[in-house]
């Protein structure tokens, strides 16, 4: 599996003898996004806007198909024609962050004459390994540019967000640096295989998302209410270590992945998978000590696919596991993956916080901490850090891990200026276990007084309830839009 | 080869709020009780330049990393000077480490053999004597004086890098402040900062005013120039005193931290009225001096009498002082009285003060053999500031741990944090190479208390047919079939030239 990201489509190499111009390229269309999103430090404000353009592929009834990354997070998507000359605002249907997919639709039928008129693509099935497919790129002039790749490999990849993976082609061919290049619609046979998420003019390789992933994420929204991808709730292990494999008690025949922990509330939990267990195979299809299956198709592939690329919530999966020596059999109803206690991405919501007196809340996400840099894993406030590594330890009466994230110098935080990063555990009293149940136990303070016990020196601190919403009535006066954004 | 002056990072912390310069000590006290015999404080320069000498050292400094190993051998030079009969002071960094100390009297090439009487390495001194008093004799035993005052003219004496021969420098007292002393990497004491040069090989030596010691020279700042650091003489004199009854006690502590009390809610809320006196007790050591009296959340009236401010200063002398200054002069076993608020209440209490040998855990540790056991490939040592410094540990566990070891108790069910450090390469360890720098949990399902409870652990005569160890962040256990154990240790141990299993001994007290 791969872990990190290849940059995407910075395209630097020149004409290829592949390339050739095509006129009139079915189902393609321009998408042009503005993205906005919310400072992390200060959650209340929206960072400066960036603009991406990239390309969508056009489906039956109006709908294209294009990434997550267009869609995230923006503020405003336009539809434009392959030749620049028309325009139309257009929404989104359904998004997928993990599987890095969505679909947009104009947002305004009578302005969008022009897209009725493009020959919506259908979609293709699988292509073999040392097969080819057509990558589209736009000219400026309108021109399609046609590059013929081949599908070197597949594997999972993550493309959008860090550690969701997903069946992808990976793809040869040389392309060129053209405009809209920031997503790109993949076709054999004038049919569409795949959306490219990403390509490395270095090495020449594409990974273009594979079409069984585009075919469960359109039945997903087809069906009206877009779920998402299944997911089984378990954190493996592998379990080549021969030593390992002798005290479990695995023979050299058998493959399996050892279960370090079983997510509370997930399918597997109510499969009855305890940790322990060794999972041997998956609807009959056996996975080896690495965690790998026999794919009819593309030969070896990681399990996760018999799982995300086979399956969708509220199928069943049948897992032979080894329990204390024995090889017994336990059925699985797939569910969604279970709300971590901090979430690993947050798109197109906004980040919630309250504001009391001066003093900022939060709820503690992955990309608060990555804020912190590149060296984000060792400058991130350490017990935050702890939080995100062992969320087990922390999970217990919470359903979000709300911290005082910071301190606003105000009359009503005298004396507590340097106090930042310390996860709350009561206020007033009352167990914190979201931002939500913290709003309410503010509503309640004692003689005057709001009591705020966090885990860290000084493990309590004090506002006068009076002079905090005084404060608090000031910092609107400055220019603070609401002392509060609580989750919907 | 010259002795480095020990030099401040200028990131460390200012731990403490300032203090402004520390009352005068109590009336110079004869540190050793000296004989009458002794010769009288010297009157002239020349008898002055006499009694400094050069300390010439060999030293072998551990590795962490391989913690079988000799270590490093090095050496340097530093400076010191007679206070006693066959009493030299210097400074415990120019001494620590060291397998050989030589000490040269001014003017003669010979080179008289000596050790270390005493070392205190939380404020950096220490005493020496040479195997041969004679030839020291008739020398001048150096006297000390008071804190100087700020801006009064002080020199610096002793044996420096650029030359052979004693060097004088003469500078002003620039600042008297509560600082860092960078030797242990965690004490905090009261510093002259001088203007004048001090260099590599200068520490140890004695810093003069009317011909009197005002301070030890002993460390500089990088990145500034003309700041030299000296240790004043209430330091200097504590620790004579506490070695005068044959073994150094470290300082005592109180063992509490304190919380400004500047908020006017959080005053109302504790119950105290807006005069600016009371620090609240943030947190309290367990099993210090003041476990069970204080508690977290109470209120420091005052201390031996005198009022304690909210950002936790007390008045010494017209000079505004931070409360542990009242600490800091007193011994194992001392007390102080304490008056405190609890719920509105007012209570008093009088409190026994020890030194907390579980806090040493964050400061360097000098002339030990690293403890380590070595285990089929695996290397364990118990985690400390020196094997901190070393690996650098990434594992927020590990660091959670580090950081929390005395706040959270850890130390009393932990009295070593034993982490697997090293995975050495054989056929046994293909799969487990990456679970270096891990906290040890359990080992065959017992939660580990120390390296000795490990390695009893892991060499028990009985053994099950797979030995557990379980680690923090680990998700699951590593391995090892103890059939295997006898071999793979030897052939391990051969191949990756380990020629010790384990090194247990516990280091000394006067180590860090």
């Amino acid at each position: 599996m791969r872990t990190f990201l290849l940059p995407l489509l910075l395209v630097l190499s020149l004409g290829s003898l592949t390339a050739a111009p095509v006129v009139g390229a079915p189902g393609l269309i321009r998408i042009n996004s503005t993205i906005q999103t919310y400072s992390v430090s200060q959650p209340w404000e929206r960072n400066t806007p960036t603009k991406r353009r990239g390309l969508g592929a056009v489906l039956s009834d109006l709908r294209i198909l294009t990434t997550a990354e267009m869609v995230a997070d923006t503020i405003y998507i336009e539809l434009e024609s392959a030749d620049g000359t028309r325009t139309a605002p257009a929404k989104v249907l359904a998004v997928d962050y993990e599987a890095n997919l969505a679909l947009v639709t104009p947002i305004e039928l009578d302005q969008s004459a022009w897209v009725k008129k493009i020959k919506p693509l259908e979609t293709n099935g699988p292509v073999d390994i040392d097969g080819t497919l057509d990558i589209w790129q736009l000219e400026d002039n309108g021109n399609a540019i046609r590059t013929v790749g081949t599908v070197r490999s597949v594997d999972q990849l993550s493309s959008f967000i860090a550690g969701y993976y997903f069946l992808s082609y990976e793809v040869k061919g040389s392309m060129q640096s053209a405009s809209s290049s920031y997503t790109l619609p993949a076709t054999r046979d004038g049919k569409l295989v795949g959306i490219l998420t990403s390509y490395n003019s270095k090495d020449q390789m594409s990974d273009v998302l594979a079409p069984e992933i585009v075919a469960l994420f359109l039945a997903d929204v087809a069906d009206g209410d877009y779920v998402g991808f299944p997911s089984l709730g378990v954190a493996t292990v592998l379990t080549e270590d021969p030593q390992f494999r002798a005290y479990l008690g695995l023979t050299d025949d058998h493959g399996g992945l050892y279960v370090s922990r079983v997510l509370p509330g997930s399918s597997a939990e109510a499969a009855g998978l305890k940790e322990k267990d060794v999972l041997l195979s998956f609807d009959g299809k056996p996975v080896d000590r690495r965690g790998y299956y026999d794919d009819d198709r593309y030969g070896r592939l990681f399990w996760t696919n018999l799982i995300r690329g086979k399956k969708k919530v509220g199928d069943s999966v049948k897992l032979k596991i080894l329990r204390d020596g024995k090889t017994m059999t336990v059925t699985a109803i797939l569910q969604r993956r279970v709300d971590p206690l901090i979430p690993n991405h947050i798109h197109d919501k906004p980040p919630t916080y309250l504001i009391k007196g001066g003093i900022v809340f939060q709820d503690l996400s992955r990309p608060y901490l990555k804020a912190f840099g590149k060296e984000w894993e060792s400058r991130a406030p350490l017990g935050l850090l702890d939080a995100l590594r062992n969320p087990e330890d922390y999970e217990e009466g919470r359903n979000r891990l709300v911290f005082l994230s910071r301190v606003v110098a105000t009359p009503a935080t005298i004396g507590y200026d340097r106090i930042a990063s310390q996860i709350v555990t009561k206020v007033n009293g009352r167990p914190i276990e979201d931002m939500n149940s913290l709003a309410e136990a503010f509503k309640h303070p004692v003689d005057g007084l709001h009591t705020i016990e966090i885990d860290d020196v000084p493990y309590v601190l004090y506002l006068d309830a009076t002079q905090s919403d005084a404060v608090d009535q000031q910092l609107i006066k400055s220019g603070l839009p609401e002392l509060q954004r609580l989750p919907e | 080869m010259k002795f480095p002056l020990l030099i401040l990072s200028g990131l460390i912390l200012h731990a403490l709020p300032a203090t402004a310069q520390a009352p005068a000590p109590a009336p110079a006290a004869d540190p050793f009780g000296l004989t009458p015999d002794t010769p009288a404080a010297p009157a002239n320069a020349a008898d002055i330049y006499r009694s400094v000498v050069r300390i010439e050292v060999s030293t072998q400094v551990a590795d962490y990393r391989t913690p079988w190993n000799s270590g490093r051998f090095g050496g340097g030079t530093g400076s010191g000077f007679l206070i006693g009969p066959n009493r030299f002071l210097t400074n415990a960094h120019v001494v620590s480490n060291a397998r050989r100390i030589l000490i040269n009297e001014r003017g003669s090439s010979v080179k008289h053999p000596a050790k270390v009487v005493y070392v205190a390495h939380d404020c950096d001194l220490a005493i020496l004597e040479v195997e041969d008093a004679a030839p020291f004799a008739g020398l001048s035993h150096l006297d000390f004086g008071d804190v100087p005052q700020l801006e009064s003219q002080v020199r610096v004496i002793g044996y420096p890098v650029g030359g052979d021969r004693i060097s004088v420098t003469r500078g002003v007292v620039s600042r008297i402040d509560f600082r860092p002393y960078s030797h242990s990497q965690v004490d905090s004491h009261l510093v002259v900062q001088i203007d004048a040069a001090i260099n590599p090989g200068n520490s140890g030596g004695p810093v003069l005013q009317n011909n009197k010691v005002v301070g030890v020279a002993f460390q500089g700042l990088r990145q500034a120039d003309n700041t030299g650091y000296m240790i004043p003489t209430p330091v200097i004199r504590r620790f004579l005193k506490d070695v005068e009854d044959g073994e150094y006690d470290h300082y005592v502590d109180l063992g509490a931290t304190e919380f400004a009390l500047f908020n006017p809610a959080m005053r109302r809320a504790l119950q105290l009225p807006d005069n600016g006196i009371g620090v609240m007790v943030a947190s309290v050591t367990p099993e210090g001096p003041c476990d069970k009296i204080l508690q977290a959340g109470d209120v420091l009236l005052s201390i031996d009498g005198k009022p304690i401010d909210n950002a936790g200063n007390i008045d010494v002398d017209g000079e505004q002082v931070v409360l542990h200054e009242i600490v800091e002069r007193k011994f194992e076993g001392d007390t102080v009285e304490l008056e405190f608020q609890r719920a509105g209440e007012k209570k008093k209490a009088t409190i026994t003060l020890t030194a907390f040998p579980a806090a040493r855990i964050f400061a360097l540790c000098y002339g030990e053999r690293p403890r380590f056991v070595f285990f089929c490939g695996l290397t364990f040592q118990p985690l400390d500031l020196n094997l901190y410094a070393t690996y650098q540990f990434s594992d927020p566990r590990v660091r959670k741990t580090y950081q929390n070891y005395v706040k959270d108790t850890i130390f009393k069910e932990r009295e070593d944090v034993v982490i697997l450090t090293r995975v050495e390469s054989d056929a046994l360890t293909t799969y487990i190479g990456g679970y270096a720098g891990k906290m040890v949990d359990e080992i065959n399902g017992v939660k580990v208390t120390s390296l000795k409870h490990a390695h009893e652990l892991l060499y028990a005569e009985k053994q099950p047919e797979f030995i557990t160890i379980k680690c923090e962040g680990i998700s699951r256990p590593i391995i090892v079939p103890s059939a295997e154990v006898a071999a793979a240790n030897k052939r391990i141990m051969q191949t990756s030239g380990i020629y010790q299993p384990a090194n247990l001994e516990a280091p000394s007290s006067d180590s860090r």
